[in-house]
Order: structure tokens, then C-alpha cells, then sequence
């Protein structure tokens, strides 16, 4: 028997422009609508098994705390059924239940009435809670006096005292210093091991990591992902770095990441529509050349869920998706797309001796060659940093389009995926999808398109697109601009054995 | 109901909290919840009896009886009333932490504030019985002994108008900026400051259909002159506060889910 059971709970508020808005709809008996209905929670399915620590995740308002007090029974659905298998304790938010008039010994008092435990018990197992919660004397002062992590070790105190079968916590342990987080977790350890159901919300993702064997991802009221922490962390990490939202988010979700390399032709459902955008051509009018056989319309990123982000999370995938329209009939093509690592202006620093120039090398070099040409074409920020300045060598430059600062480029060619002869008119999306376990910071992408085995373009783009890769996670964290998978083997040498396994 | 009963000591506690905080701060501390009432009703006996010489042969009954005595008598059950009245609409938002951070019974709240208001009043009780002692040297009539036979349909009638007020101060805030007219009128058209014996035939229907009346004559009946209150209003008022309680109760504990959705 599952000690929490969510069944098909949704929960809707409705929203009202004013009070007095919902009155009058109130007063009107369903005649007239003056507000309109916002879904908190949609249709979550739930099933905590007892003994299980399950982590909450979730941005700000995807529905976790509504979610929890729906399961605490503070709240009720709108529609579906919640069942609860034992003595359930909440504690939502900082010091809630806790009146801040009282002192902290009637705030203990109070909330162990509350939860139904005699007044005599609680008597008893007062100096316990109070030792826990370590709060001195001020323990006879009003709550009011209290810091906030002062308030969520007693609250937890009380709370983890009561002996739950099924305790729900959130944020509580956010606040309070490192000694009081310890051992508050020390205490969700003993509960954990002595078969206590968790559920707790936290955007400490190191606490949902360490301590919980299990994860659920809200987003906008719908559990979008739930399993192995590891997972749903990655999962999370990745929606919280695409900061830009597409405007339609549930639509693509259902969408899939196609495979690398892939183009799209025929009527398959999945099939993106040509877009034509103007915004765009503008943008990247000044950064243009080529012949003109062919147009790049547009250039989109996209992210593991193909949605339009400006912001990806270290190795994932990206999409860039490219829009072409062939002007005039072309023999064989190909499109090409180079990844450079981006320095905003006035945010090259001069390195101190010895040092080296770390990812933006190239882009300082490729600056430097702009520079050189004609000094006015970078900012003066720049301008006076290149003034004193002593390129230093590159050994070799690449081969032939090869630029400085260029990460890696691929093409149709290269990857096997010809575009073969295209009439007048022809339109064509094409995804190129990669992974990116890059440093943190920005990168342009360049997209260009020739034909057969010529050198020259038929369009080409210089920063079609741009994106920036969040910081990578702690474990995660390393010098240099890739980091390329590895895989450590430590072999002891033949003879040694003793020594290292001693 | 059986709620109600499980949760006695959290109910027990939580009034014991309520009212010892509103003296919380002052140095006398609790001796205020004796002293104020005392204050009152020495007040107005002093201004009836001395400053504006009215005894009470001048408007009815008891001819010796001082006009401030009589007008506190009837204050008690009023204040009692009105107080559950005007705390009972804020109950909800005042403890909206409780409502919406903790699982809680949500059902011991108003009958919380119900009860503190009638301990207040026992105190107000007391106060009028050492007036009544001291300045006029008359002792309290036995029947005064009779008066929790009152209390019990008070309790009833003013816990079921809070239940009431509690839903209707959550559900639409502006009841309660409306109550207090209410409460201000209600004075006026119970016989507080005017004896029943001097209403026009027209206007009898204020006393013999107002419960606060009935409450109001109890008091001073048991207290003040002695006499029992009339068995036929006695079942009519504990048959109305009972129905009250159960009716405000009922719809207390319907709507009470959505509370925490409306704060």
C-alpha cells in the first residue's frame, strides 16, 4: 500500500482582476464571468511508495508547494483523489503554524495540540524539542525575536518529534547556517532510516542529490519527469538554463529531438513549417556575403526539446536549425555551420604575463585582424587594448576556411548528407544537431551555403545565431574551452598490488 | 462535532492564549482582566448615581437601584455578543499562518474566540457583583447562581453567529467593515439603555423577537432583581441558538476547504 496516492489531481484557481470582480460573479450565479480559470495543477499521477525520500522539483509557481498542501490536505483538488497511509506531518514554508506573538515554548505547545498529541506527551517530550532546536532561552521569547533558521529548527524540531509516518518539508531547511542544516539532515537521516516517507521540496539541488532516492519535476503544473534523482536533476538543470520560454511550450514538448544530421523533406507530421522572418534578415543584413543563389532565411537554436532558447545547459544538445530557400536552380550544395567562441565588447581583459588567453583567444585574434585593417571597426574599449598589445603567435592558423577562434564546424558534405540538385524556389530546414560540453560563456554560430566544390558562397553569415552555455554543475566544472569525454582507468603496475590495495 | 471535543485542549489552550495576550505587555498583566471591567462599571455607577443623580425610579422597577448598574448588567451579554461578532469575521485572516501553513481544525477557531469572550464576560460578572457589594451594600440575588443555565444557550447562539461570520469575513472582506454598523445598531434596538416596560405597543416585536432581549433580561433578572427568567423565552431562545449553532456550524464545516484558497 503506497503511503501518498495522487490520482489524477488538478487544481484551479480563478483568477479575478479585483475583488469586486469576483463578487459580482459571485452575486450574478454563474450568468456572468468576470474571471478566468488558471490551472495550478494538472492531472498529476502519484504514487509515493513508504520509506521513500522523494525530492520536489520545480521553478517558482510550477505547482510544488500547492501540489504538497493538496497531499498535506491544506488544500483540496479541484478534481482527483488524494490518500494518505499514516500520521502525515507538514511543514510548509519557514515557521509556518507558529504564531509570532507567542514565545517559543507556547508556539511547541500549540503546534503539538494541533497535531493531536496530549497535552500531557508533550509535557514530557518538551526538553528533547528544545535541545534540538538549540534556541537557548530565548525559548521564552515571543518567535517574533527569532532569526529564520532559529524558527525552522524548532518548527522542525516539533515536527520530526511527532514520530510521522509521512513528513513533508518545504524549503524549511533552506534557511538556517550550516551547523543547523547538518543536523537537521542528521535528523532526516535517522527518519529516513527508521522508514519515514519524505517528500521535500528544495531548490538546494544538493540536498535533493544526497539525500533523496527519488525526484519528480513539476513545470507549469504538470509532473513532466519523475525517476532516479540524477535524472530528473539533469532534466530540471536543463529547463531552468533555458531561461527564454518559447511561447508555446507544451506543443513542442511532445516533439522529438531528431537525430544529428537529419533533413527534413515530405509531409511528415513532425516537419517544422518554413518561416520566413524578418526580424532576422535585418539583424544579420550588415554580416552577409555570397552570391545569392540561394538564401539563408533564418537560423533558430533550439534546445533538447526543440525549443527556441538563447541559454543551453553544459552538454546537452543543441539544434540549429537552418532555413534555406534556393533563389535559383543549384547543382549539388552545401551548407556548412561553424561554432566560434564570443567575446562581448569590453569584456577582453588584458592578460597578466605569463598567462594564457583561455577560450577567446581566437576571438581576440580574429578582432585584432579586424582591428588591423581598419582600427574604427572595434568598440575603443577594444581599440585601446589592441594599441599596446602583442598578438601572440598562433604555431599553425588550420586549414584553409579555418578562421582563429573557430570551435569546430561541420557540413552536409562532411557528414554524409548530400543536398543534391535543388530547382528555383526550393525551400529546405535543416537541423544540425550537436552537443556542446563547452566552457561557460558565449558562442556565435555561422552558418554558410556553396555549391558543388566551389570556395565561394552562395549566402554566408557571420554570427547567424548566438547562444550562451550555463555554468556547468560542481561536479562538472573544468579548465579550457571543451571538455572532451574521458575515461579514467588506474591500473597498478604489475608488482605493486600490495601496496595499493593494502 | 467530535472534532470539537478531540481537540479540547488545543481549544482550551489556544483561548487561555488569546486571552491572556490582550493584557500581555501591561505590568498589572492579568489583574486588567478583573480590573477593567471593574473600572467600567464603577464608572458608570459613579456618574449615574452622583454626577447625574438618576436612580432608576425614575424610569422603572426597582426604585433604589442605580441607573449604571443597571445598564452594565445588560452590557455584559452584548459585549460578549458583539465580540464574537467582530472577532469571529477576522478569525480566518488573523491566523491565515495556521489556515494555510499547518494541517489544522480549522473548527476549534471561532468557538475559540467564542469562549474567551465569555470568560471575559464572567469577569464583567464578577466585577458588577463587587460594585453592587461595595457602593449600593446590596448582595447578589441566588438566582444569580442559575446563570450558567443561561450561558449554555449563549454559548450556543453567539458560537453559531461566529461560525456564520467566520465564512462571511473570508468569503466577502467587506462584511466586515458592514458588522460594525450591525453591531452599532443592534445596540440600540436591544433594551440596553431603555427599559423593556417603556417600549410602545407598536415596537414590542424589538424585545419579544430580539434574542439579544432575551439574553439582556436574563442577566438583569438573575442578577438584579431576582427573578427567573420566563420559561417560554427560555425554550425559544435555547431552541433559536441551538438551531443557529447548527446551521453555522454545518456551513463552517462545508466551506471550510476553501479557506485556505481565499486568503
Amino acid at each position: 500500500m503506497p503511503a501518498v496516492s495522487v490520482r489524477g489531481v488538478s487544481k484551479k484557481y480563478r483568477i479575478f482582476p479585483s475583488g469586486r470582480a469576483r463578487l459580482q460573479e459571485t452575486l450574478s450565479f454563474g450568468r456572468k464571468k468576470y474571471g478566468h480559470d488558471f490551472w495550478a495543477l494538472q492531472d498529476i499521477d502519484l504514487e509515493v511508495e513508504p520509506g521513500t525520500t522523494l525530492g520536489v522539483l520545480g521553478r517558482n509557481g510550477a505547482g510544488k508547494s500547492t501540489l504538497l498542501n493538496i497531499i498535506a490536505g491544506i488544500r483540496q483538488p479541484t478534481t482527483g483523489t488524494v490518500e494518505v497511509n499514516g500520521r502525515l506531518v507538514a511543514l510548509s514554508g519557514l515557521g509556518a503554524g507558529f504564531n509570532s506573538e507567542f514565545t517559543g515554548r507556547e508556539n511547541v505547545m500549540l503546534n503539538g495540540l494541533i497535531l493531536g498529541i496530549e497535552r500531557q506527551e508533550m509535557l514530557e517530550r518538551f526538553d528533547d524539542i528544545a535541545a534540538f532546536a538549540d534556541i537557548g532561552e530565548f525559548i521564552d521569547q515571543p518567535i517574533k525575536t527569532y532569526s529564520s533558521g532559529m524558527r525552522s529548527r524548532l518548527g522542525f524540531a516539533v515536527a520530526a518529534s511527532v514520530g510521522p509516518d509521512i513528513l513533508i518539508l518545504d524549503e524549511t531547511l533552506a534557511a538556517g547556517d550550516a551547523v543547523s542544516r547538518e543536523s537537521a539532515l542528521q535528523k532526516m537521516y535517522e527518519l529516513r532510516d527508521s522508514g519515514t516517507t519524505i517528500l521535500l521540496v528544495s531548490h538546494g539541488m544538493g540536498t535533493i542529490k544526497d539525500f533523496c532516492t527519488e525526484a519528480v519535476l513539476l513545470h507549469e503544473g504538470r509532473l513532466i519527469a519523475s525517476g532516479g534523482t540524477d535524472e530528473v536533476i539533469d532534466h530540471y538543470q536543463t529547463l531552468v538554463s533555458n531561461i527564454r520560454q518559447s511561447k508555446n511550450p507544451r506543443q513542442k514538448e511532445e516533439e522529438q529531438p531528431p537525430d544529428g544530421g537529419a533533413i527534413f523533406e515530405g509531409k511528415a507530421s513532425k516537419d517544422p513549417t518554413f518561416k520566413e522572418d524578418l526580424d532576422f534578415e535585418r539583424r544579420v543584413a550588415d554580416h552577409r556575403s555570397g552570391t545569392g543563389e540561394a538564401r539563408i532565411r533564418s537560423v533558430e537554436l533550439l534546445d533538447e526539446r526543440l525549443r527556441q532558447v538563447e541559454a543551453v545547459a553544459f552538454g546537452s544538445t543543441v539544434t540549429v536549425r537552418v532555413y534555406l530557400e534556393y533563389l535559383e536552380a543549384v547543382g549539388d550544395s552545401e551548407l556548412l555551420i561553424s561554432l566560434h567562441s564570443q567575446v562581448e565588447p569590453g569584456q577582453i581583459t588584458k592578460p597578466q604575463e605569463g598567462q594564457f588567453y583561455g577560450p577567446n583567444l581566437g576571438y581576440v585574434l580574429e578582432l585584432y585582424e579586424r582591428y588591423r585593417e581598419n582600427p574604427v571597426s572595434v568598440d575603443e574599449q577594444t581599440r585601446e587594448f589592441f594599441e599596446d598589445w602583442n598578438p601572440p603567435q598562433p604555431e599553425t592558423n588550420g586549414h584553409a576556411p579555418g578562421v582563429a577562434g573557430e570551435l569546430f564546424s561541420a557540413s552536409t558534405a562532411l557528414e554524409g548528407v548530400p543536398l543534391k540538385e535543388m530547382e528555383k524556389g526550393k525551400r529546405m530546414v535543416v537541423d544540425f544537431a550537436f552537443k556542446v560540453p563547452l566552457q561557460k560563456g558565449r558562442y556565435k554560430v555561422s552558418v554558410g551555403i556553396c555549391a558543388g566544390d566551389e570556395d565561394s558562397y552562395l549566402d554566408r553569415i557571420d554570427g547567424a545565431t548566438t547562444f550562451r552555455v550555463a555554468r556547468p554543475n560542481n561536479r562538472k566544472r573544468f579548465r579550457g574551452i571543451v571538455h572532451l569525454p574521458t575515461q579514467i582507468k588506474v591500473h597498478v603496475p604489475e608488482g605493486e598490488r600490495q601496496g595499493w590495495s593494502a | 462535532m467530535a472534532t470539537l471535543y478531540d481537540k479540547r485542549w488545543l481549544i482550551k489552550y489556544l483561548a487561555q492564549r488569546q486571552w491572556a495576550s490582550s493584557y500581555q505587555g501591561s505590568h498589572l498583566g492579568l489583574l486588567w482582566a478583573i480590573l477593567s471591567p471593574l473600572l467600567m462599571v464603577a464608572l458608570l455607577t459613579a456618574i449615574f448615581s452622583e454626577v447625574l443623580g438618576i436612580r432608576f425610579r425614575e424610569v422603572t422597577g426597582d426604585s433604589t437601584l442605580n441607573f449604571g448598574i443597571y445598564l452594565y448588567c445588560g452590557l455584559i451579554p452584548f459585549l460578549a455578543y458583539s465580540q464574537a461578532l467582530t472577532q469571529g469575521v477576522n478569525v480566518i485572516r488573523r491566523n491565515s499562518s495556521l489556515v494555510e501553513g499547518v494541517v489544522f481544525p480549522l473548527e476549534v477557531l471561532p468557538l475559540t474566540t467564542v469562549i474567551t469572550s465569555l470568560i471575559q464576560s464572567l469577569f464583567g460578572v464578577g466585577a458588577l457583583m463587587v460594585v453592587l457589594a461595595v457602593l449600593e451594600q446590596r448582595l447578589p440575588h441566588l438566582t444569580a447562581l442559575l446563570l450558567p443555565l443561561v450561558l449554555v444557550p449563549q454559548l450556543l447562539f453567539t458560537s453559531g453567529l461566529a461560525y456564520l461570520m467566520a465564512v462571511a469575513g473570508t468569503y466577502v472582506p467587506d462584511v466586515r467593515e458592514t458588522l460594525r454598523a450591525v453591531v452599532r445598531a443592534t445596540f440600540f434596538i436591544t433594551p440596553i439603555l431603555w427599559p423593556t416596560g417603556r417600549v410602545p405597543e407598536d415596537w414590542r416585536f424589538l424585545v419579544d423577537y430580539n434574542p439579544l432581549a432575551y439574553l439582556v433580561e436574563s442577566y438583569r433578572n438573575l442578577i438584579l432583581e431576582g427573578k427567573l427568567p420566563s420559561a417560554e423565552g427560555t425554550v425559544y431562545f435555547s431552541l433559536f441558538a441551538l438551531m443557529l449553532f447548527v446551521v453555522g456550524f454545518a456551513v463552517y464545516s462545508r466551506l471550510k476547504h476553501n479557506f485556505a484558497d481565499l486568503l
